[in-house]
């Protein structure tokens, strides 16, 4: 835990709002329209922060608990990042299978959340992010798995530090394979297109929206906070691996990581302006194609 | 041992007890719940002594049988596996006195009890012994005890078939188990694993003949693909209470008895190793599919338990390739994985099947898509309930994302070491599908039968169960967190367990043992400090909360303004998506009418192979009736025949005079 | 005394033919009568010794195959009153012609069988043609007091045999063979007689029906 490393999540912390806002404004600036304000998700989380809220009878407990433990978890999973292309705030040898742990965690919160209001369109979503993450994990691991046979390190500290700047000259094309994974796979993840329209009004079509109807206030502000952060996490991720920034000393890498950040978000933007959201039976096949890109980037490196 | 034997002692006097004194339940059932206790607590003391530290104990009785002398003894193995028996094993026992209370009278309740002390203690002989022939006998006596509580409820049909299919594969894997020991045996001077462990290097083909048959014997009984068939059945035909015994430990001697042929044979040979990786990767994701599929409680749990066993092979797997490649630090990891998840899933599972008990006491059904709304109704089985989901799934901060980890340090160790090994890399993946999988499933379980609200009027109806039942239930989620945040107590002992199997001696000496140490300490540092940041979170939540209006209505669900019960997702609807998309593996059979759907899973390995193949075989067989005629000249005749056939023979060939 | 022990063993399978031949049950009881008289005299005979425990052997063996075990029969047959007529499933020529290929098998095979060396020479061969042609006798009759008679020819067969392999037999093993044979008789003799007190018949052949 250095000074850097805390100061470069804390920086991350505070752009992650930005994210969407920057997407959502590439994508309506690349359809013609002027769009939302890159920083509306700011005055959004303001406004939600100073409601009161509305429960359902039908919830309980853990309903009240789940947005809290998805922005908890979302961020201890940020901490074993070299977010400065350094150091992170902790890690150690085998901190990848907490990172994914982790995530899993705020997902089984939110899930199950989700089916404490009795709805059929929360069941719905839950069933659906389930799906998708039963297809969207072993991709992820895959993509660790290449870093891991590419560096030879255990921790992500170790991975997306130093050793991959090494790497990269031997591995250049199965890196650029997992970055590309990485980053589809941070669609599915934080539900943009094709794998879910962030845009859409309809909520048969949703997936991560409709399973956060039912929460109002301040509970609502948590999700949508979290959402972000799980963005910035997956692009710090992407920046890690494509842009190998732990040359460079702290305050330099973690300005290169924001930059990054910002950068992918606009690609996402780009991304949900050329494509069309896939249809639902569809979505596996796609999140097949980008594990299946991982698992030869992997296969390339052990050959 | 004279504690280890006087605990068993105490435990079998319980069960006497039990059913000299059922004329008077509340002293009989008092007295058992202490012995049991007791006898556990005993029995434990002295495996906690070699798990801490101390030296290997043995004791030789010598018996009239052939086989030489009975030897039990305690090992690092034997005794994290005695400990793993005797706890979960005395917390289901008292569950089972509380859940059986209500049935006395018109069933043999006290017998019951008798036979689940016998089941604890034949349990923890198989993993005390040390010569072939006791070892036998106290796994013969283990099976046939679980098949007598397997047919406890023997009025339904549903269970006689169960406890017969039970008995088959059974006495099928025990009869693999005697060729083994058979075969092994011959060139040994007697059958102690003593003298099978010196005379191992002499075997032929490297031993392939022993590897075999104990991944057919060992693996019957532990539930690997494909053969887990007889597992769904028994376990959910049977009480609850027996079925987290089955489930948290019986399976489970499977697993010990080929971690003991390992540490008797030395390395396997590598086909071996990655015969049982991937059988372990096939366990894990069908045993999951299948589960997925399931509209009954106790079968998903108990396919459940074929996932979890998946995940345990994955760890063996890795420990045998590990041993073949000369890589010591994933072969010890490999097996201190596998036996860590044998403690961490006995605890879990037992708990979630005690649960489902509990489940099914209040509500009279284990019908998933009957139930829905019980966390306000059963809020403590809930919440115990919920930590175990929690731990099955392996997240934080529990037991199960403790013993995934290190079954993960294997498989990512094996990646970043040379040759073939690096392709076991992949079973990350695998590992990773795997827990998605059951997150899926164990939303369903959790969101469909606990929250929302109830679907059928039984559920309605259902109150929380008694203090006898809650307090092991308690026990044993107290256990999961425990585990899950000071992961230190454990994972010295399993590294220990998992060095004797290896056949590595100062494993701490193991670089990447040493990391593992430290990373574990990190580990239960996460924990400690997600539990706080989410503590801490939960306050500035209530304190923002504090000044703002809150509200309780309706839920909102896009507005819709009447929402009804019946409108909730069904577990079938929740698992459809994922079903579907693996259809060919899943064995689930569609009914369609104009206006009905109705899906039943069936389970792949018994429906459509065995079943089957059984049906030819009695055909074919029923082809050779005209034999037997019912008329006895005609079985004289076939006499004769073969008299004067063999005299022929016997002339033709013997010498001529 | 090789001509004697030839003369008997002769005996013994024209006894034998009788049993296959005959129409009449009681002569087929009492060619296994003396059948049985015949085996109580071969020990003696064979080894040429009148010690006590050789005669006393003799006189048990005599006593029970030849005395009571025919008696014990014809009771039987008397208190089932059945007919006393075979009634065979086979002919009467066709049951020879049996017993004579089973006798002609018997010889040909017992040259060759992996045995120890005969003071009489013919001993294994009739043996063997006693035990196939018992056999023949069970598998060809209908009564069940015939087959009865079948299985004690059988037994015969077995104690010749015994004969070729021990010197002299041990005292216990004889009399346990004895007793077997006593006790196997005695019951199947009571299940006769109830089988016919219940089902007014012995046909075997209606027998089978029951299983059914």
């Amino acid at each position: 835990m250095t000074v850097s490393s805390v100061a470069t999540l804390a920086a991350v912390l505070s752009v992650a709002p930005a994210l969407p806002g920057l997407a959502n404004r590439t994508k309506s600036f690349l359809t013609g329209r002027r769009g939302a304000p890159v920083l509306q998700l700011y005055s959004d989380l303001a406004k939600l922060a100073r409601k009161g809220a509305v429960y359902s009878g039908t919830t309980t407990s853990v309903f009240r608990v789940a947005p809290v433990l998805a922005v908890v978890s979302t961020l201890l999973a940020a901490c074993l990042l070299p977010l400065d292309g350094r150091e992170p705030v902790a890690g150690f040898t085998g901190d990848i299978v907490l990172f994914a742990a982790l995530l899993a965690l705020g997902r089984f919160a939110v899930v199950l959340a989700a089916l404490d209001t009795g709805s059929s369109f929360e069941g719905m979503g839950a069933s659906r992010e389930v799906t998708f993450a039963a297809f969207a994990e072993p991709g992820l691991f895959l993509c660790l798995l290449v870093l891991v046979l590419a560096t030879g390190r255990l921790s992500l500290g170790g991975m997306l530090a130093a050793p991959l700047a090494n790497a990269w000259p031997t591995a250049a094309p199965s890196l650029v394979m997992v970055g590309i994974s990485l980053f589809v796979l941070m669609l599915a993840e934080t539900s943009r297109v094709p794998v879910d329209d962030p845009a859409t009004h309809l909520e048969l079509t949703m997936i991560h929206e409709v399973m956060v109807l039912d929460h109002s206030g301040p509970d609502l502000a948590l999700i949508l906070y979290g959402g972000a952060l799980k963005l910035a996490l997956f692009g710090s991720l992407v920046v890690g691996v494509l842009v190998p920034h732990s040359a460079l000393d702290a305050p330099a890498g973690g300005a290169v990581l924001v930059v990054g950040l910002l950068g992918v978000a606009a690609g996402v933007g780009v991304v949900e302006s050329v494509m069309a959201r896939l249809r639902l039976d569809r979505v596996p096949q796609f999140l097949i194609t980008a594990s299946a890109l991982a698992g030869f980037a992997a296969i390339l490196l052990l050959g | 041992m004279a504690f280890f034997f006087a605990g068993l002692a105490l435990i079998l006097a319980g069960g006497f007890v039990a059913v000299l004194a059922r004329r008077a339940p509340p002293v009989a059932d008092h007295l058992f719940v202490v012995l049991v206790g007791l006898g556990s607590v005993v029995g434990a003391v002295p495996a906690l002594r070699v798990l801490a530290g101390g030296g290997v104990v043995s004791v030789s009785v010598a018996v009239a049988l052939p086989g030489g002398p009975w030897v039990f003894g305690l090992d690092p193995l034997s005794a994290f596996f005695v400990l793993v028996f005797l706890g979960v094993g005395a917390a289901s026992a008292m569950y089972g006195v509380a859940y059986l209370g209500a049935e006395r009278g018109h069933r043999p309740v006290a017998l019951a009890h008798l036979l689940v002390a016998m089941l604890i203690v034949s349990l923890a002989l198989v993993a005390a012994a040390q010569a072939a022939v006791a070892f036998l006998v106290a796994w013969e006596v283990m099976a046939i005890v679980a098949y007598l509580l397997v047919v406890f409820e023997s009025e339904r049909a549903e269970a006689r078939r169960a406890g017969l299919i039970y008995l088959v594969a059974t006495h099928t894997g025990t009869l693999a188990l005697f060729v083994l020991f058979a075969t092994w045996g011959v060139r040994a001077s007697d059958l102690t694993f003593a003298s099978l462990a010196a005379v191992a290097p002499a075997l032929p083909y490297g031993g392939a003949a022993v590897l075999v048959l104990g991944l057919v014997g060992f693996g019957v009984k532990a539930g690997l693909v494909p053969l887990h068939f007889w597992l769904p059945g028994a376990h959910a035909a049977s009480p609850s209470h027996v079925s987290a015994l089955m489930s948290g430990l019986v399976i489970k001697t499977g697993i010990y008895g080929l971690l003991r042929l390992v540490s008797l044979l030395g390395a396997p040979p590598a086909w071996w190793g990655w015969a049982v990786l991937a059988l372990g990767l096939a366990s894990g994701v069908l045993g999951v599919l299948w589960a997925l599929a399931q509209h009954d409680l106790k079968r998903l749990l108990a396919y459940h338990s074929v996932e979890n066993i998946g995940i345990i092979l994955l760890g063996l797997g890795m420990g045998a390739l590990g041993g073949a490649y000369h890589v010591p630090v994933v072969a010890v990891l490999g097996y201190t994985g596998a036996v860590l998840h044998v403690m961490n899933h006995a605890v879990f599972k037992s708990l979630l099947f005690l649960g489902a008990g509990s489940v099914a006491r209040a509500t009279g059904t284990r019908q998933i898509d009957r139930l829905g709304g019980l966390s306000r109704l059963m809020p403590v089985t809930w919440l115990t309930f919920l930590v175990a989901s929690a731990a099955i799934v392996g997240l934080p901060p529990l037991n199960g994302f403790v013993s995934e980890w290190v079954v993960f340090q294997a498989l990512l160790r094996a990646g970043v070491a040379q040759g073939p090994l690096r392709l076991a890399v992949f079973g990350a993946a695998g590992l990773g599908l795997i827990g998605a999988l059951a997150l899926a499933c164990f939303a369903k379980v959790d969101g469909v039968v606990f929250l929302g609200r109830a679907r059928e009027a039984e559920a309605a109806a259902a109150r929380e169960v008694g203090a006898g039942m809650l307090v092991p239930m308690i026990a044993l989620a107290l256990a999961c967190v425990l585990i899950g945040v000071a992961p230190v107590l454990v994972c010295g002992p399993a590294l220990r367990a998992g060095g004797l199997v290896a056949g590595v001696g100062g494993i701490s000496g193991l670089a990447g043992v040493a990391e593992t140490v430290v990373a574990v300490r990190w580990i239960a540092g996460s924990a400690v400090a997600l539990i706080a940041a989410l503590g801490l979170g939960l306050l500035l939540r209530a304190a923002i909360l504090r000044r703002r209006p809150v509200a309780v209505d309706e839920t909102w669900g896009c507005g819709y303004a009447v929402p009804n019960v019946r409108m909730q997702y069904t577990a079938s609807s929740f698992a459809a998506p994922l079903v579907e998309a693996y259809a060919p593996l899943a064995g689930v059979h569609v009914e369609r009418s104009a206006t009905s759907y109705a899906t039943h899973a069936r389970d792949p390995v018994l429906e459509l192979a065995l079943l089957r193949s059984w049906g030819r075989l009695r055909t074919l067989a029923g082809r050779l009736r005209p034999i037997q005629r019912g008329r006895l000249h005609v079985y004289l005749l076939y006499v004769v025949a073969t008299v004067i056939a063999l005299l022929v023979y016997l002339a033709a060939a013997g010498p001529a005079r | 005394m090789a001509q004697l022990e030839a003369v008997v063993l002769i005996l013994v399978i024209v006894a034998n033919f009788v049993t296959l031949g005959t129409g009449r049950l009681t002569t087929c009881i009492r060619a296994v009568a003396l059948q049985g008289f015949l085996l109580g005299l071969l020990p003696v005979v064979l080894h040429a010794g009148w010690s006590l425990h050789q005669i006393g052997l003799a006189a048990g063996t005599i006593a029970v195959k030849a005395v009571l075990l025919p008696r014990f029969l014809l009771w039987a047959i008397r208190e089932t009153a059945i007919r006393r007529e075979v009634e065979p499933r086979v002919g009467y020529v066709a049951s020879l012609l049996l017993g004579a290929a089973g006798l002609a098998i018997a010889f040909a095979v017992a040259g060759r069988l992996p045995l120890p060396e005969q003071a009489a020479a013919l001993l294994v061969p009739v043996a063997l043609a006693t035990v196939i042609m018992g056999l023949v006798v069970l598998t060809t009759r209908r009564k069940a007091v015939n087959q009865v008679v079948g299985y004690l020819m059988l037994e015969n067969g077995i104690y010749l045999f015994g004969l070729t392999q021990t010197e002299r037999v041990p005292f216990l093993v004889e009399v346990g063979v004895l007793l077997d044979i006593f006790v196997a008789v005695f019951i199947m003799g009571i299940v006769v007689f109830h089988i016919n007190r219940e089902f007014d018949s012995i046909d075997s052949a209606r027998l089978a029906e029951l299983a059914e």
